[in-house]
């Protein structure tokens, strides 16, 4: 496999990460949560394109994106006796509802895994400049970039992007000059649905079988990007999760076929390091970190 | 007199240990798996507590110092000639250990330790969050290790044929001393100092507390026993896989925590104990036990719902983080027959 | 009473426990157009404490709170701010990060009438000039002096019928605060009540209305701004 091969691979999977980390920044920005159960927005999404596999693609894409949607804005209504708890009693609790969630998805369908086909062509490579690169490698690169800049734009551009970040730095301070933070929160948390299900889409083209761990194995290394990368802003957030993306795609090629077991290992000694030599992340400029206990 | 008093706080737990051991072997044959591994869930879950209840700092690692015990001392106690036959590159120190039922307990809980005590050198200065991720992170090592080194075990493979030496009365007095130990421990000018920097790590630090050495030795300790634990579990189950001693068990452990209590060795235990009930009721009636026939996944569905439920609105859990007083629990008594109160 | 039209601002027998500690006991006041009420008092006597009650960030155990006789008790503090009161907080709070332009357009955010806020701008623009001379620069960059004239522009912005200010002369070198003050009274004349929380007694004393002596939660003394130079008067009411 070329080099640059490796590297176009490693952005696309960057790309997606990245759309997943953007989400749990968002979320974590507004509402100071973690959301462990990030995950399940994903899983949720997948059962919902298995389940409208013979309908039309339009309509699919439709369920998919309101189902996602809506297990979301559950999600924020039940984790609102959180809002004032501490980070780790969070992680555990969003912990569970994951937990729980996944057991749901298990008690109706089953470990087995279900198959969402969906957009078989875009599996199929194309020819550029001598490397073959699939379909769903460009889509996922270019929709990714696409969702990312025009959150950023919405954000930085828009009325509400302003009351989010304001929401974000100062929580109390934003409502005093009128934010209203409920509505704040939902929205950040259908911007991150919206984001969910976009890389959702992409993941089910390359993976088509569901399962009910299928958006754990996902956020698991998305949060520890975000944590790895630098919870507090978005960019950095963000970039962790692509970093993660990337470079778990990239070892994945780069290592020895027998040491290749050893991968989850590798990355996640990284972030142990990660953790210790930067706790409060790699992408964000040296901050005195609050908790230095 | 002050030391005899708190002991009472020891009796609690104890006395419920020793209950439902006692019942456990009352109980009809079929029936008493169910409660000797209750037994071994709650010294899993006390060693859990030693950390966690103390330090206040959540780790979702610990069942690595489990399965790292229960490969140990499985390891010990299988004959060389059956683990070559299942693993022909394990190292042959491993290969040709081979020791009695203590021995292995004594040395799962030595592997768990020494792991915890390398694992909590660099990783005692995290917080919150970052500690969080850390110890899921060794969790994830752990499991990825142990099930691709054909060298130090079985890998993906069950190790089989382990001694079920996991009897009423070994598990019985294994988690009636591991509750006495983390009862020592938290009663210790140590435990009482990582309580205090729990409370206040400011505060702490400036009275000269070493938050990292108080912490790392909370973790060492809980690491021992939890090894100890997973000793007690590889003899009960027969076996052991690698994915037993993964996500499932973590998130079930924690869970009993967190519903009994997170802040308190009687927290632990009922969490443990009743959890666990919970779990071996909901499993049976999964297989159909009499009129009751819940569909396969109700049992892990009931415990997700009950964890987050409790997390949600009883963040302290059902004990509310606080020690049994016996003394003042059964001075409570005379009230219900209509007599006063004592002031 | 009735007949009477309600006061524009009215704190009505106030009370606010933080667990068990009272912080503010029994208080009562009021604020009409065009009206500076001070709050004056040593440090810890729930001053500040009346204020983020009044907009809804702690709940009153007792009394109430009511603007334009409608009362706001149990209004999320966004709310409060959407119904035409401006908190200016102490230690000024401005979004560093953002532009100051930026943090003026948050503050419209609670703005009643969608139209007008051109005027509003420009019209602080007119009171602040440091503000507009920095607007597409980080307010992170201004002084402290500059960010608290920031807050203050972005307290107005919003059009507030009511105006507080937790200690606006904190930090600030005395001539800044001569500015501060002029702009409050630019304010004051435009119609706007003002709720003043400050330090600096004798200056706030002097500038009000009507002052307020509290301590240890309490209305102890209501005096004029003729009183401001009675030091023994004051000094009794703050340790008495």
């Amino acid at each position: 496999m070329s080099t640059l091969q490796t590297l176009v691979d490693a952005v696309a999977l960057g790309s997606l990460y990245a759309l997943v980390a953007m989400g749990i920044a968002l979320i974590f920005g507004v509402m100071r949560l973690v959301n462990f159960a990030h995950g399940e927005l994903l899983t949720a999404g997948a059962y919902a394109l298995f389940l409208t596999n013979d309908l039309p693609l339009a309509v699919s894409i439709v369920v998919l994106f309101a189902t996602v949607a809506a297990f979301a804005l559950a999600m924020e209504t039940a984790v609102r006796p959180l809002r004032t708890a501490s980070p780790a009693a969070m992680l555990v609790t969003t912990f569970a509802i994951s937990f729980l969630l996944q057991s749901v998805f298990l008690l109706v369908w089953g470990s087995q895994g279900d198959n969402a086909g969906i957009l078989p062509e875009l599996n199929r490579a194309v020819d550029v400049g001598g490397l073959r690169i699939r379909w769903v490698t460009i889509a996922s690169i270019g929709v990714g970039a696409l969702l990312l800049a025009g959150t950023a734009l919405l954000l930085n551009r828009t009325t509400i992007g302003l009351q989010m970040r304001a929401a974000a730095h100062d929580f109390q301070t934003a409502r005093l000059l009128g934010v209203r933070a409920n509505n704040v929160i939902r929205f950040a948390f259908l911007l991150a649905a919206v984001l969910a299900a976009t890389a959702t889409l992409m993941l089910v083209v390359q993976r088509p079988l569901v399962t009910p761990t299928f958006g754990f194995a996902v956020v698991i290394p998305a949060l520890v990007g975000v944590v790895v990368g630098g919870l507090d802003r978005l960019t950095s957030a963000t970039l962790g999760g692509f970093a993660i993306g990337f470079g778990t795609s990239v070892l994945g090629d780069v290592l020895p076929a027998d040491g290749r077991v050893f991968l989850p290992s590798v990355v996640f000694a990284l972030v142990i390091l990660v953790l210790l030599l930067r706790p409060s992340g790699l992408f964000t400029r040296a901050r005195a970190a609050a908790e230095r206990v | 007199m002050r030391r005899l008093a708190g002991l009472s706080e020891l009796a609690g737990p104890v006395l419920l240990l020793v209950l439902v051991a006692v019942l456990g072997s009352l109980a009809s044959r079929s029936i008493q798996v169910e409660f000797r591994s209750a037994l071994v869930s709650a010294t899993i879950v006390i060693a859990l507590y030693v950390f966690i209840g103390n330090s206040g700092v959540v780790s979702f690692g610990h069942v690595s110092f489990v399965a790292v015990g229960a490969f140990a001392a499985g390891l010990v106690t299988v004959p060389e000639a059956l683990k070559l036959s299942a693993s022909p590159e394990l190292y042959p120190f491993i290969a040709s250990a081979e020791v009695g039922n203590a021995a292995s307990l004594a040395i799962a809980a030595a592997v768990g330790g020494v792991y915890a005590f390398l694992v909590g050198v660099p990783l005692m200065r995290l917080s919150g969050l970052a500690a969080g991720i850390a110890t899921f992170a060794v969790l994830e090592i752990t499991h990825n290790v142990l099930r691709n080194w054909p060298k130090i075990g079985p890998g993906a493979k069950t190790l089989p044929l382990v001694p079920e030496t996991s009897s009423f009365l070994q598990v019985t007095l294994g988690a009636v001393a591991v509750a006495a130990i983390a009862f020592a421990y938290q009663r210790s000018r140590p435990g009482r100092l990582l309580r205090a920097a729990r409370e206040d790590p400011a505060a702490a630090q400036g009275s000269g507390v070493n938050i990292h050495r108080q912490r790392l030795l909370a973790f060492t300790l809980s690491g021992a026993l939890a090894g100890f634990g997973g000793g007690l579990l590889v003899h009960l189950l027969g076996s052991i896989t690698t994915e037993q001693v993964y996500i499932d068990l973590a998130f079930i452990t924690l869970a009993m925590l967190i519903v009994g209590g997170m802040s308190s060795l009687w927290g632990a235990v009922v969490g443990a104990l009743l959890v666990s009930g919970l779990n071996s009721f909901l499993a049976e009636a999964e297989r159909g036990l009499g009129s009751v026939d819940l569909p396969t996944g109700t049992r892990l569905v009931t415990l997700g719902f009950l964890m987050a439920a409790t997390l949600l609105f009883r963040p302290a859990g059902l004990t509310g983080g606080r020690e049994l007083q016996l003394r003042k629990a059964l001075a409570r008594f005379p009230e219900k027959w209509g007599k006063e109160r004592p002031a | 009473m009735s007949g009477a039209p309600a006061p524009l601002l009215e704190v009505e027998g106030l009370e606010v426990r933080y667990g068990r500690v009272p912080a503010v006991r029994g208080l009562s006041l009021a604020a009409e157009r065009g009206e500076v009420v001070a709050l004056v008092g040593p440090n810890g006597a729930g001053k500040s404490t009346t204020l983020h009650a009044i907009m809804g960030l702690v709940p009153p155990s007792g009394g109430d709170v009511r603007l334009h006789g409608r009362s706001t008790v149990g209004l999320a503090p966004e709310a409060v701010a959407r119904s035409g009161i401006a908190l200016v907080p102490e230690g000024r709070h401005v979004f560093p990060h953002f532009t100051v332009e930026e943090n003026l357009r948050l503050g419209l955010v609670a703005r009643r009438a969608k139209d007008g806020a051109h005027e509003d701008l420009r019209r602080v623009y007119e009171l602040f000039p440091v503000v507009e001379e920095f607007r597409g620069r980080p307010a992170g960059l201004l002084s402290g002096g500059q960010q608290q004239q920031l807050a203050i522009a972005r307290g107005l912005v919003a059009h507030p019928d009511v105006l507080l200010l937790d200690e606006p002369s904190l930090g600030l070198a005395p001539s800044l605060v001569d500015t501060v003050f002029d702009t409050l009274a630019e304010v004051r004349s435009q119609g706007v009540a003002v709720v003043l929380v400050e330090q600096r007694a004798q200056l706030a004393i002097g500038f009000a209305d009507r002052a307020h002596v509290i301590a240890n939660g309490e209305l102890r003394l209501t005096l004029g701004p003729e009183q401001a130079d009675d030091t023994a008067l004051l000094t009794q009411a703050y340790f008495g």
